[in-house]
């Protein structure tokens, strides 16, 4: 009798994951840049206690890691989540990766329960109003309907500042 | 059309309810039955002063008559918000009376504090506020029966606890899957004695559920059937339920809808008006029933204008109050008003009934107090299940209206 066992090993998904990684990258740089010349984020970031952390990770994947300290917002890359004061965590590549391209935006994957928070549900929804005013800084107004609830107006403010965004993530300038 | 089709399945959803749910006449004989299935001996039961001083605690006593559990201890010192320092206190005496499971018979805020108990002594710990915030929990629970002896927060089927810690003058949430009680019962006897006014203002709490469950964006087919079922009981029984307490088959059918109202929104989260309820709460002492129904009307207004898709599903509950011939004569335009007509002929009459309050003012709320207020209902984590995205200057204007 011949056996039926027999070893697979699942796809790494590599594109999906490095895509999603530099989506995060993005986002944490577009954060630290944020707190430093927006003041509502300022405002907001200013409520959570000196010494804080805020990962956002996708489950066994890629991750964020945004450090407080004090005065200053620091994007601190793919540090442990492990001792992280607040967690949101995507629940599996593939929902990131529709996520962070458009598909499913941030609301709908509350919505749809495609991520879970660990930690304070006050500090989360400060950190809702800041991730949706640091993407205002990464995606042109015409694409930021798929991202967040509410579009801002476009202002000469905000187009210096997504500049400034992207010096800060791409040559560490302006931040 | 689009919001038809959007009605009818959401691309994707997820539902979770573990609770076994026993509920009739007798009910509470089973609880003994049920502590046996689950491998356990020797309870210790929670309770408050209010429901033992009421007679309630008899009949659960009464149920083990002839059994072979032993109960290993009661407490029945919970305050009316629940605290940490009860919490401990009472998990010192769960541990010293060596007991095995733990049961909850009483309102909101037992319940709640007995799922402190439980993390307690499941995570092995003495420091509950290691635990705040959402899925910090990583054991599986002691067996937990939940007996509700109110019937509005729906809280012996829903994943969160709010626990106050007096020391630093805070209120913790404790949300996860893990903290449900294995078993809910409800049986008519402990709800009989519920005065009129917290019967109603518990039945508000309880549509309010229904009515956020089922308009907010994280709906889904299965949250609905059971936000449809517990509109439809509340509908038939809260006048009932207000004028007429003595009767055991309208508050049976009211235990059932704040249930069925608790498992719906545990699933679909609730909106705006939840956060300026609880915000109301924390800030002025308001009951959170009584803040609800306050706000309800004007939390659906506030969606009138700012949420088509929102607005639409209002018009759908106008079937619940009004007769099917009535529904169809209704316009689809005039729908969505004539539902919130119809909530608020319901608070009117519980108001000439049993003094329900209309305003946030008739609840003792001062106007100076109202900024306040919506700060913190900004951070209430409902706001983040709201349709729309809403600004201090809008949740002032709900307020102001309630006002």
């Amino acid at each position: 009798m011949s056996s039926r066992m027999y070893q697979i090993a699942p796809p790494k998904k590599w594109l999906k994951t490095q895509i999603t990684r530099l989506c995060l990258y993005f986002l944490g740089m577009g954060i630290e840049t944020a707190y430093k010349n927006v003041p509502d984020v300022k405002k907001e970031m200013d409520t959570l206690p000196d010494h804080f952390s805020f990962c956002f990770n996708v489950h066994n994947g890629p991750s964020m890691m945004i450090l407080k300290n004090g005065n200053t917002v620091k994007y601190a890359g793919e540090k442990e989540a492990y001792h992280a004061d607040l967690e949101l965590v995507l629940k599996n590549i593939e929902y990131a990766y529709l996520m962070m391209t458009g598909r499913i935006s941030t609301p709908d994957a509350v919505y749809h329960n495609r991520q879970f928070v660990r930690g304070n549900l006050g500090y989360m929804m400060t950190m809702i109003r800041v991730l949706n005013i640091s993407q205002t800084l990464l995606f042109p107004n015409v694409l930021l309907r798929f991202y967040i609830k509410k579009v801002p107006p476009l202002t000469m403010k905000t187009m210096i500042n997504r500049t400034k965004a992207y010096a800060n993530a791409t040559i560490g300038f302006f931040a | 059309m689009n919001i038809q089709k959007k009605d009818g399945c959401p691309k994707y959803f997820e539902f979770f309810n573990s609770v076994k749910i026993i509920s009739g006449y007798k009910a509470l004989e089973n609880i003994s039955s049920e502590l046996d299935l689950l491998g356990a001996k020797r309870p210790i039961i929670i309770t408050d002063k209010g429901v033992n001083n009421a007679g309630l605690m008899d009949h659960v006593v009464n149920s083990f008559g002839g059994t072979q559990i032993t109960i290993g201890a009661v407490y029945d010192d919970t305050p009316v918000d629940s605290s940490n320092v009860a919490v401990n206190e009472i998990a010192g005496i769960y541990r010293q009376q060596q007991c095995d499971s733990i049961i909850a018979v009483g309102g909101g805020s037992v319940i709640d504090t007995a799922k402190g108990v439980n993390i307690v002594i499941s995570e092995e710990t003495d420091d509950l506020m290691k635990f705040a915030g959402n899925n910090r929990l990583t054991k599986t629970m002691r067996p937990f029966i939940v007996v509700p002896t109110t019937a509005g927060t729906g809280s012996e089927v829903t994943m969160a606890a709010v626990i106050a810690n007096p020391a630093q003058n805070v209120k913790m949430q404790f949300t996860s899957p893990l903290i449900l009680p294995k078993v809910a019962v409800l049986d008519p006897v402990m709800t009989m004695s519920m005065p009129p006014k917290i019967t109603a203002a518990t039945a508000m709490d309880a549509l309010t559920h229904a009515v956020e469950a089922y308009i907010g964006p994280q709906k889904n087919p299965v949250s609905d059937a059971f936000a449809f079922s517990a509109i439809e009981l509340i509908k038939e029984n809260i006048i009932s339920a207000t004028k007429n307490g003595g009767d055991k088959d309208v508050r049976l059918a009211m235990a059932n809808a704040s249930l069925l109202a608790g498992v719906s929104f545990s699933n679909s989260m609730v909106g705006i008006v939840h956060a300026l309820a609880h915000a109301t709460g924390g800030r002025c002492h308001v009951p959170h029933g009584i803040a609800n129904a306050i706000l309800l009307p004007h939390g659906l207004e506030f969606y009138l204008k700012k949420s088509p898709e929102t607005a639409e599903r209002i018009g759908k509950l106008l079937r619940f109050f009004i007769e099917p011939e009535d529904y169809a004569k209704v316009p689809a335009s005039e729908r969505k008003i004539k539902t919130i007509a119809a909530i608020r002929d319901i608070n009117d009459n519980l108001h000439k009934l049993c003094g329900l309050p209309l305003t946030l003012s008739q609840a003792g709320v001062t106007k100076d107090k109202l900024e306040s207020i919506a700060q913190v209902a900004l951070n209430d984590g409902a706001m983040a299940f709201c349709p729309v995205e809403i600004s201090h200057e809008e949740a002032m204007d709900v307020l102001q209206a309630a006002f």
